[in-house]
C-alpha cells in the first residue's frame, strides 16, 4: 500500500489486484536490480577505484622519483661545467705569471685551447690589482676598462675565486664571468673568463623535459640566470618563489603561472636544486599532464574498462530482470487462468451435485403427485353422473397438474442433465460440416426474425473426435440464444469461425451476435445453473450451464466475451479428441487422418 | 394386456408404492407393494411374480444389489428399474446386469404399463422356450435310447 500514490489513499480507492500486482512487479525489478547492483556493480566499482588510486600514486611517485633523479643528475652536470670551467682557470692562474699573460699570444693560445673542444668563453681577460686590463682576447674593446669598483673584482680579490651573476657590465648584455685570483712578486693578479651565455644556456637546457617542459636558472634574488623557454628573459625578476636555500631536491605540484606553457596547463610539477657555486636555484618544471601522460592514459584506460564493465553488468542485469519478470508475469497470468478455471470447474461441480440432489429429491414427490393425478383421474372416470361444471373444473384442473408436473420434470431432467456424468458416444465430427447443418436447421428461425448467418470456416479445420448429438445441443443453445439476443433489433447477424490452432491441436469455433449484449456485471455468472437474462418465463436459466457442462466433459472450454448493444462472442476450444474417446474410435480417426492427408 | 399379471413393486416412497399399485390393480394387475429390498426378495421367495418393478435408490439394500440378488433366484420374473433420473448410469448398468428395462421418474401411468408389458412379453417367451426346451429333452432322449438299444 505505501507504494502506491497518494491521490489513491486521498480519494479512499483500493488499489486493484492488478494495480496491485504491477506495483509489485515494479518492486521486484527495483529489488533485484539494486541487488544484483550491491553485490557486484558496487564492489567492482570500489574495488576498481580503489586499485586504480593506488597505482596512481605508485605511478605519480615512480615520475616524481625519475624527475628528481633527471633534476639531480642536471644539476651535478652543471655544476661539473662550471667547476671545470673554474678549475681550469685556477691551474692556468697558479702555474702561470701575469709576465706570461701579458706576452704577445700567449692570452690567445690559452683562450683558443680552453675552446677547443667546446665554444665555452666569449672572452679572456688578465686584470692587475689597481682593476687595469693587462692583456684581454675577445670581441669586445674593453681593454681600456678599469674594474676596480666591480663587485666581482673585489669578491675575487678577497676569495681568490669568484662565479659572478648575470650581469650587464660595460658590454651591456647579460653575461657571467668566472675569476680566479692569481700571485706573483709583483701581488695579486686576476684571471676572468666570460662563458657563453648561450652556450651556457644550451647546457642548462640540454635535458630531457618533453614539449610543456622548461629549465632555467635563478639567482638568490629570484633574477633569471638564462633564458626560460616561456616564462620570461634573462636578467628579468622570475615570477617563481625562491624562498630559503635548501640542500637535495624538492619537487612539488602547484598550479601553474601564467607565464607557463601559455594558459593550457592547470597543474605543474616544479622541481628545485640549489647550485653550491654560484649560489643559483636550478628550476626544472612541466605541465603535470605531460608528465603523467603515460600513467593518466593507463588509467583512463583501466577506469573506460571498468566503468564499461560495470555498465555492461548493468544492462545485463536490467535485461535479465526484466525478461525473469517477464517468465514470473506468464506464470503468473498462468496460474490466474488455471486458478479461475479451477473455481468455475470446482463451482460448477458442486453446483452440479447439489443440482442432481436437488433434481432427485424433486423427482420423487413429483412422482407421488403424478400416481395421485391418475388415481383421481381414475376415479373421475369412474364416476358417471358428475355435476358438468365440477366435471370441467376437474378436468381443467388435473390437466393443469399434468402441465406443471411435465415443466417440473423438464427442469429437472435438465438440472439432471447438466450435472450428470454419463458416458459420450463418441465419433469423428467434421466440424465445418457439422455447423452447416447446425445453420441449416436453425435459418428459418433466424430469417424470421430477420438475422442472418455468416460462416467463415477454415478449410485447415481437421476432423475431430467428439459427441455430435451434445455439441448438437450446445451449438442449438447458443444459436438459440443469439437469436433471443436480437429481439429489440430489426435485424442482425449470426456468424460462426471456425478456426485450427495447430500448435496446441485445437479447434476454436467462435459464434459471434450482433445483439443486445451481456453487462459486464452479469458475465461471470453466464454459465450458472438458473441464471438467465432473458426475461421471467422466458428461460429456465440451464441452457448455457447445461452447454458449459458438455464442453468440459468434451475436454474443451467455453467463454465469453460481451458488449452491451454491440454483441456477444462465444468461444469454445475443443481438443482434436475428447478424453472419452475410446481406443477403438481413436484408431478409426487416425486412420481417417492418414487418409485425408 | 394380460390380465391378472402379477407385480411387485419395490419403493421406499411409501406412498408411491401404495399409489402405483392402486393405479396397477385399476388396470386389472395383481400388484403387491413392498419398500425394501429385503422384503421384495421375500416376496419373490415366497411366491410368483411375471414382473418387478424396482426403485434404484433406496436406503439399505439399494436397486442393484437387490437386482442381483433377484438373478440368483434364477426366476423367469423379469425386472423394470425406476430410476429418478439422476442415476440413470446405475439405471444403464442395471440394464447391462439383466433388467429388462429402465423408466424414469415421474413417469405416467400409461408408460410404465407399456413397459411391464413389454416385460410380461419377454417373461412369456422365456418360459415358453424353457418348456420347449424340456419336451425337447424328453423327445431327445428315448430316441437315443432306442438308437442304442438298436446297436
Amino acid at each position: 500500500m505505501q507504494d502506491l500514490p497518494s491521490d489513491h489513499l486521498q480519494n479512499g480507492d483500493t488499489p486493484s489486484p492488478d494495480e496491485d500486482r504491477q506495483a509489485r512487479y515494479r518492486r521486484l525489478f527495483y529489488r533485484f536490480v539494486l541487488l544484483t547492483l550491491v553485490c557486484s556493480v558496487v564492489p567492482l566499482l570500489l574495488v576498481g577505484w580503489g586499485m586504480n588510486i593506488k597505482y596512481n600514486r605508485l605511478g605519480e611517485e615512480q615520475v616524481m622519483t625519475e624527475f628528481r633523479k633527471e633534476v639531480q643528475h642536471h644539476r651535478k652536470v652543471i655544476e661539473l661545467f662550471l667547476e671545470e670551467q673554474s678549475d681550469k682557470l685556477a691551474l692556468m692562474a697558479a702555474t702561470h705569471s701575469r709576465q706570461n699573460f701579458s706576452r704577445p699570444g700567449f692570452l690567445r693560445s690559452t683562450f683558443d685551447l680552453f675552446n677547443k673542444e667546446h665554444w665555452t668563453l666569449t672572452d679572456l681577460g688578465v686584470i692587475d690589482d689597481q682593476g687595469d686590463h693587462l692583456a684581454y682576447v675577445g670581441p669586445y674593446d674593453l681593454l681600456d676598462k678599469n674594474y676596480k669598483d666591480a663587485h666581482w673584482f673585489k669578491m675575487v680579490m678577497e676569495k681568490g675565486l669568484y662565479i659572478s651573476d648575470m650581469f650587464m657590465g660595460f658590454r651591456r648584455e647579460p653575461h657571467f664571468i668566472i675569476a680566479v685570483r692569481g700571485n706573483d712578486t709583483d701581488g695579486p693578479w686576476t684571471l676572468r673568463a666570460t662563458v657563453d651565455t648561450e652556450a651556457f644556456r644550451s647546457l642548462v637546457e640540454n635535458v630531457m623535459i618533453g614539449r610543456t617542459g622548461e629549465v632555467f636558472l635563478v639567482n638568490r634574488e629570484g633574477i633569471y640566470q638564462t633564458t626560460p623557454r616561456y616564462s620570461g628573459r634573462i636578467m628579468e625578476p622570475a615570477a617563481i618563489d625562491v624562498g630559503e636555500v635548501h640542500p637535495g631536491i624538492r619537487v612539488r605540484q602547484e598550479a601553474a603561472d601564467a607565464g607557463f606553457n601559455g594558459e593550457r596547463s592547470v597543474r605543474q610539477i616544479v622541481s628545485t636544486a640549489w647550485l653550491e657555486t654560484p649560489q643559483w636555484m636550478l628550476v626544472v618544471r612541466q605541465d603535470k599532464d605531460e608528465a603523467f601522460g603515460a600513467e593518466n592514459q593507463a588509467n583512463f584506460s583501466v577506469l573506460i574498462f571498468l566503468h564499461v564493465t560495470a555498465a555492461t553488468i548493468l544492462v545485463v542485469t536490467i535485461l535479465v530482470t526484466r525478461y525473469m519478470l517477464n517468465l514470473v508475469k506468464r506464470k503468473d497470468a498462468e496460474a490466474d487462468a488455471l486458478n479461475s478455471q479451477l473455481m468455475q470447474t470446482s463451482k460448477m461441480a458442486s453446483i452440479g451435485e447439489l443440482s442432481a440432489g436437488v433434481a432427485h429429491e424433486i423427482n420423487n414427490p413429483l412422482a407421488i403427485i403424478s400416481t395421485e393425478r391418475e388415481i383421481v383421474l381414475d376415479a373421475y372416470r369412474r364416476v358417471g353422473d358428475m355435476d358438468a361444471e365440477f366435471g370441467v373444473q376437474l378436468d381443467d384442473s388435473l390437466n393443469q397438474i399434468d402441465v406443471q408436473i411435465k415443466r417440473c420434470k423438464r427442469i429437472t431432467h435438465n438440472l439432471l442433465r447438466f450435472s450428470r456424468r454419463t458416458q459420450s458416444v463418441i465419433d469423428t465430427v467434421d466440424i465445418n460440416a457439422f455447423i452447416g447443418e447446425v445453420v441449416d436447421l436453425m435459418a428459418r428461425e433466424a430469417k424470421s426474425s430477420g438475422i442472418s448467418f455468416l460462416e467463415e470456416l477454415s478449410p485447415e479445420v481437421p476432423p475431430i473426435l467428439s459427441d455430435l448429438s451434445q455439441l448438437q445441443q450446445v451449438f442449438l443453445n447458443l444459436i438459440t440464444n443469439a437469436i433471443d439476443a436480437h429481439e429489440n433489433k430489426q435485424y442482425g447477424s449470426i456468424s460462426i469461425r471456425t478456426n485450427y490452432l495447430e500448435p496446441d491441436g485445437i479447434v476454436e469455433i467462435v459464434v459471434s451476435d450482433t445483439g443486445s449484449g451481456i453487462p459486464e456485471e452479469k458475465l461471470a455468472k453466464i454459465f450458472d445453473p438458473f441464471f438467465t437474462t432473458k426475461p421471467m418465463g422466458r428461460g429456465t436459466g440451464l441452457g448455457l450451464s447445461i452447454c458449459y457442462g458438455i464442453i468440459q466433459r468434451l475436454g474443451g472450454e467455453i467463454s465469453v466475451k460481451s458488449v452491451v448493444n454491440q454483441g456477444t462472442d462465444f468461444t469454445i476450444r475443443l481438443p482434436l479428441r475428447s478424453p472419452d474417446a475410446q481406443p477403438d474410435s481413436v484408431h478409426a480417426y487416425d486412420q481417417q487422418v492418414e487418409k485425408a492427408a | 394386456m394380460m390380465i391378472g399379471s402379477k407385480i411387485l413393486l419395490v419403493d421406499d416412497e411409501v406412498i408411491f408404492a401404495k399409489n402405483m399399485s392402486r393405479l396397477l390393480d385399476a388396470r386389472g394387475y395383481q400388484s403387491t407393494a413392498v419398500n425394501s429390498g429385503a422384503e421384495a426378495i421375500r416376496e419373490l421367495e415366497n411366491g410368483n411374480f411375471d414382473v418387478v418393478v424396482l426403485d434404484l435408490k433406496m436406503p439399505g439394500m439399494d436397486g442393484l444389489t437387490t437386482l442381483k440378488e433377484i438373478k440368483k433366484l434364477g426366476l423367469f420374473t423379469q425386472t423394470l428399474m425406476l430410476t429418478g433420473h439422476g442415476s440413470i448410469d446405475s439405471a444403464l448398468e442395471a440394464v447391462k446386469l439383466g433388467a429388462y428395462d429402465y423408466l424414469t421418474k415421474p413417469c405416467e401411468i400409461d408408460e410404465l404399463t407399456a413397459k411391464i408389458e413389454g416385460a410380461w412379453d419377454k417373461k412369456d417367451d422365456l418360459e415358453k422356450k424353457d418348456i420347449q426346451d424340456k419336451i425337447q429333452k424328453v423327445v431327445e432322449s428315448p430316441r437315443d435310447a432306442m438308437r442304442l438299444f438298436s446297436k
